[in-house]
């Protein structure tokens, strides 16, 4: 006896069971992140035909070799390298963001057009009062707008190395866990369902991991992930290394992995250094459009007399944008008469002198130049985010339709695998009918 | 296999209306504030020119204001050269009656009166002052042009150049003329000046002394030549007046300009704006529609 019509229905009934089972883990997980779509792999049972002749029947049923994962390296590998890339256009986008949004809205601009203003309408009368009264309270304006530009841009460097470092702490705790992961991979068997769910938890990591640093990842033995970063291992079979972060003499930000020092070209660590190198670009020029409006017009107060007939003195203090001040609010104090004028002098000359200093410095013209400049960058960095959003987008669409969860297939499946189950107990019947009709002879 | 992920079909459709949604926000915002642009960085090149244009705005405001200084102020020494000129015309009429022989000294005591009253209205015309309160003819001084002495006799105290005003497209107006630009001359090649000239003649008619009807004939020529001055002088004035009004009206043809820039870089096109808003939310509604047909679309309903 060879065959039995019992047990191959047992077995067809409890592979049917298993199908159903994966069905339902499939539908209740249709919606959960990073979650594969599973199937059942089926094989024949058959055979053991030893010591009869190769014509007779053996049949044993079907047995479940495995749960599948319907995923493949390649498409988890592009969606990960595509995310990276996103991470980090996103990343730089948000930095020069934050730097076009302190340079537009502190209003240096208007400041310095009124700070002109306010001196060509003083050559009307240079020594009304209530004229350089306004000169003054328009001087004030301007320091304060490159006291704010400065403190806005000194916030956002803050941030972006708060940024750097949370980011770096999140990428060593991922570290961690997918060493822990691997760990409990190797003692896996292969095709269960407690591997499956191992993988999942483990690409779920690997993504993270690849949204914060361009990592490159090879799978090992027993499917274990091995990460490195620009060349450097952070997880090996032989143990975790951690991402440190630190801050260049440049103020650029410096990454080592374990002491040794690597370039990171993607994910939101990479775009955070991008922008931080520009802001940086940023703060120091605005430190030269601060110091070129110091100069001119302190220089140009030296040169004359204010309205007491004493020699003008400095008018703003600081070296640099961040520092920058009013040193009085006198309005006798501008020096607009030439020197060796008498005091209550009407002549405009060191007047002259001082609109032509203030646009010699082109300071104006400096600053234009850098919120253009930082302005045209996000305009273009968001035409580039937008191409490598529509990529990541794609890699997604390609990853999920092989292994996102369809509803709508698991509902045939369901029909499909409850038929199994009834035709299998059919056959239970027909066997037992069979067995009555043997025992009912005679 | 490839098969459409009911939870990518989700998220597919919740992006593409998300996305929907931004777009007619966006514009929402660009009707609601007439602006186009929200940031530098939505159009860098046009955000570029809108903050130029708008630091010109500024310093046009400060042009007008100096070509109304301006023209306030070469009004007021049109006035008071009109006036002065007025006066001389009467100098020189009572010159010529001093001159004739025929008048006894208490009628050239008179007309010495008169005459010295001219003085006195003069050197108050001179020591006129401008729309910001200082001297009118002074030059860059600040005190009166021309000081009185205790004899009456009228002596310029001005300094300097009077300022020159920026009144925008690169015309610089000087605001007025100093007093020895307007009163003095040289007759016969002896420099004098209209002042001293009907000071001279009042105090040498009233004192009605041999020479006062000779005095007067000689004074009479002088008169003469100052008036000439005081034309030339007008016309100058009149001549500033005609590039303050240049000024005026290069600054409202560019103020036109500029407007129309700002409106073609900076404000939002209100059909363009309205008719894509109309799009977008047309578009909105019928995903809307679209997927809550697909979603209600579920094999399980048909399992029984």
């Amino acid at each position: 006896m060879s065959s039995d019509l019992m047990t191959i229905a047992r077995s067809g009934a409890n592979a049917a069971r298993y199908a159903l089972d994966v069905t339902a883990q499939n539908i209740a997980n249709a919606g959960t992140a990073g979650y594969v779509r599973r199937s059942v792999s089926l094989s024949e049972v058959s055979g053991g035909a030893m010591l009869y002749s190769a014509a007779d029947v053996s049949l044993h049923g079907v047995r479940l070799s495995g749960i599948v994962r319907n995923v493949d390296g390649f498409r988890m590998a592009e969606v990960r390298r595509t995310g990276s890339d996103l991470a980090r256009a996103d990343a730089e986008i948000a930095a020069l963001g934050s730097v076009e949004s302190a340079l537009e809205q502190s209003g240096i601009s208007e400041a310095m057009a009124s700070f002109k203003a306010g001196l060509a309408a003083l050559k009307t009368d240079p020594t009304n009062t209530a004229l350089r009264a306004v000169v003054m309270e328009n001087a004030r304006t301007l320091a304060d707008s490159l006291n704010i530009a400065a403190g806005g841009l000194d916030a956002a460097r803050a941030g972006l190395h708060a940024n750097a470092a949370d980011g770096v702490a999140e990428l060593n705790q991922l570290s961690t866990d997918l060493d822990k992961i691997n760990a409990r991979l190797v003692r896996t068997p292969d095709g269960t369902s407690d591997q499956a769910a191992l993988l999942d938890q483990r690409d779920a990591i690997l993504h993270s991991m690849s949204r914060i640093a361009g990592v490159s990842v090879s799978i090992g033995a027993h499917q274990t992930a091995q990460v490195s970063l620009g060349g450097q291992s952070l997880v090996s079979p032989t143990g975790v290394t951690a991402l440190g972060v630190g801050t260049a003499p440049d103020g650029s930000l410096a990454f080592d992995v374990g002491g040794t020092p690597v370039s990171i070209v993607a994910g939101s660590l990479a775009g955070t250094a991008q922008g931080l190198t520009q802001l940086n670009a940023a703060r120091a020029e605005l430190d030269d459009v601060a110091n070129a409006v110091i100069g001119a017009l302190n220089s140009a107060q030296a040169s004359g007399v204010a309205l007491d007939g004493s020699a003008g003195q400095p008018l703003f203090g600081g070296t640099g944008a961040g520092d920058i001040a009013l040193l009085t609010g006198d309005p006798a104090a501008l020096a607009t008469a030439p020197a060796g004028a008498a005091a209550g002098s009407r002549d405009p000359g060191n007047l002259d002198a001082m609109i032509a200093a203030f646009d010699g410095s082109a300071a104006a013209a400096d600053f234009d130049n850098l919120l253009s400049g930082v302005s045209s960058a996000v305009a273009g960095r968001m035409v580039t985010r937008d191409a490598l959003a529509t990529i990541a987008d794609g890699a997604n669409a390609v990853l999920m339709s092989q292994s996102g969860v369809s509803l709508d297939d698991e509902a045939a499946n369901l029909l499909r695998f409850q038929q199994a189950f009834q035709a299998s107990g059919r056959v239970m019947q027909v066997a037992r009918d069979l067995f009555d009709s043997i025992l009912s002879i005679g | 296999m490839t098969g459409i992920s009911t939870h990518s079909f989700y998220e597919r459709s919740i992006g593409n209306m998300t996305s929907l949604r931004a777009r007619a926000e966006t514009l929402q915002t660009q009707i609601a504030t007439e602006q186009r642009l929200q940031r530098a960085s939505d159009d860098p090149v046009a955000a570029r020119q809108l903050r130029r244009l708008a630091a010109d705005d500024t310093m046009a405001a400060v042009y007008k204001n100096n070509a109304a200084v301006a023209a306030a102020d070469l009004g007021l020494a049109e006035d008071a050269i009109d006036q002065l000129s007025n006066l001389t015309i009467r100098a020189q009429e009572l010159a010529t009656q001093a001159a004739t022989g025929t008048i006894n000294d208490a009628q050239r005591k008179i007309i010495g009166d008169e005459l010295e009253q001219i003085h006195t209205s003069m050197v108050a015309i001179m020591n006129t002052r401008d729309s910001s309160g200082n001297p009118l003819f002074g030059g860059a001084a600040n005190g009166p042009a021309y000081a009185v002495a205790a004899d009456g006799s009228a002596s310029y105290a001005g300094s300097g150049q009077p300022a020159e005003l920026d009144v925008g497209g690169g015309i610089v107006i000087s605001r007025g003329l100093t007093g020895p630009d307007l009163l003095n001359y040289s007759v016969g090649g002896t420099p004098t000046d209209l002042l001293s000239v009907v000071r001279g003649l009042a105090v040498s008619v009233q004192a009605g002394a041999p020479g006062a009807a000779s005095d007067a004939r000689t004074a009479l020529d002088s008169l003469t030549a100052g008036l000439d001055t005081l034309s030339a002088g007008q016309a100058v004035i009149g001549a500033r007046q005609g590039r303050v009004e240049l000024a005026v009206t290069l600054a409202i043809d560019q103020a036109e300009a500029r407007a129309a820039d700002r409106i073609r870089l900076g404000e939002t096109d209100m059909p363009t704006a309205i008719a894509e808003l109309q799009e977008a939310m047309t578009i909105l509604e019928a995903s809307q529609a679209s997927f809550t047909k697909l979603s209600s679309l579920s094999l399980f309903d048909y399992l029984r």
